[in-house]
């Protein structure tokens, strides 16, 4: 069974060479994850699952689907909630600004 | 079918002004300290300790293997080690192995799946190591991928494709390029890109003229 992420031997068009600046999140997004694969709480195996069953993962940038399965992992086992994290964020967003 | 020469970019992954993933990153950096399962200080090492990575690392083993034949051995049994002997900490990598281009083999390193690379060495990959195009097809037509870059391996050299994994990654050792003779391993090393170290490029003569 291959899921999306399986694109060895796909066809593809030309390679886009141009680089983006990391971004604060994004550094923020791999550190937590080395972080909680250091304290034993998440494998890399674990992690590369939960990104290659996002449904949207052809969608959303690297990092996101990084983020994205983090937090899926962070419910699944029970140390955090999703309805804490939705609440957390829209804080976050409110105090930025955003719509 | 292998050269598509179109300037259209068809498909690139999506780069939202700010992501709506930013915050809940935030969030949960937040939550974790709050709930005492992560610390700050934890956090910020892990940030320190990949922007302290880069390409820089990778040249420096390279030249010294061009300078020194049993380092050399030592970096292609056991790169590991190897990078300790030069100070560097690749404890948190995965198994590294280091694999040699020769006249008649050239290596490409990509990882098919996802971006498996020696980042405990290098640093983080750069975005089109990542991209679906070339993760897609570097194990499908390498040569008019490298050819996008710039560069092809002469005809009748083999390419190898090394497709990376969780659980072991690779790094091209290139050949030393001829007319180098009298540099010394500073030198040496600022010759080394990081696309050579990835295999779809190779270290050029002479540092260009700034």
């Amino acid at each position: 069974m291959s899921g999306p992420h399986d694109l060895g031997g796909s066809s593809g068009g030309p390679i886009d060479r141009s680089g983006h600046e990391v971004e604060d999140w994004e550094r923020l997004a791999d550190a937590i994850n080395s972080a909680l694969g250091s304290k034993g709480l998440q494998t890399t195996d674990q992690h590369r699952r939960a990104i290659e069953s996002l449904p949207d993962y052809l969608e959303l940038g690297y990092y996101e689907r990084w983020a994205a399965a983090t937090e899926k992992l962070l419910v699944e086992k029970g140390i955090l909630s999703q309805a804490e994290i939705d609440e957390k964020a829209g804080e976050i967003e409110r105090r930025w600004g955003g719509s | 079918m292998s050269d598509d020469n179109t300037h259209s970019h068809p498909h690139k992954e999506v780069q939202h002004e700010r992501s709506p993933y930013a915050s809940h990153v935030r969030a949960m950096e937040a939550l974790l300290v709050e709930k005492g399962v992560l610390t700050e200080p934890e956090i910020q090492d892990r940030i320190a300790y990949m922007e302290s990575r880069s390409p820089a690392n990778g040249a420096m083993l390279v030249a010294r293997a061009w300078t020194d034949p049993k380092f050399k051995q030592r970096l292609l049994s056991d790169a590991k080690s190897a990078a300790r002997e030069l100070g560097l900490d690749p404890t948190h990598e995965a198994e590294l192995i280091v694999v040699e281009n020769t006249p008649e083999v050239h290596n490409l390193i990509v990882c098919t799946l996802c971006s498996c690379y020696p980042r405990a060495v290098l640093g983080r990959p750069p975005d089109w190591y990542k991209s679906f195009e070339y993760r897609s097809r570097a194990v499908r037509e390498p040569r008019a991928v490298m050819r996008e870059f710039g560069f092809e391996p002469p005809e009748g050299v083999e390419v190898a494709v090394y497709d990376s994994t969780a659980d072991v990654r690779y790094m091209v050792l290139p050949m030393r390029p001829p007319g180098t003779e009298g540099m010394d391993e500073e030198d040496l090393a600022a010759l080394v890109t990081r696309d050579a170290l990835i295999g779809v490029s190779v270290p050029r003569p002479t540092a260009p003229a700034s």
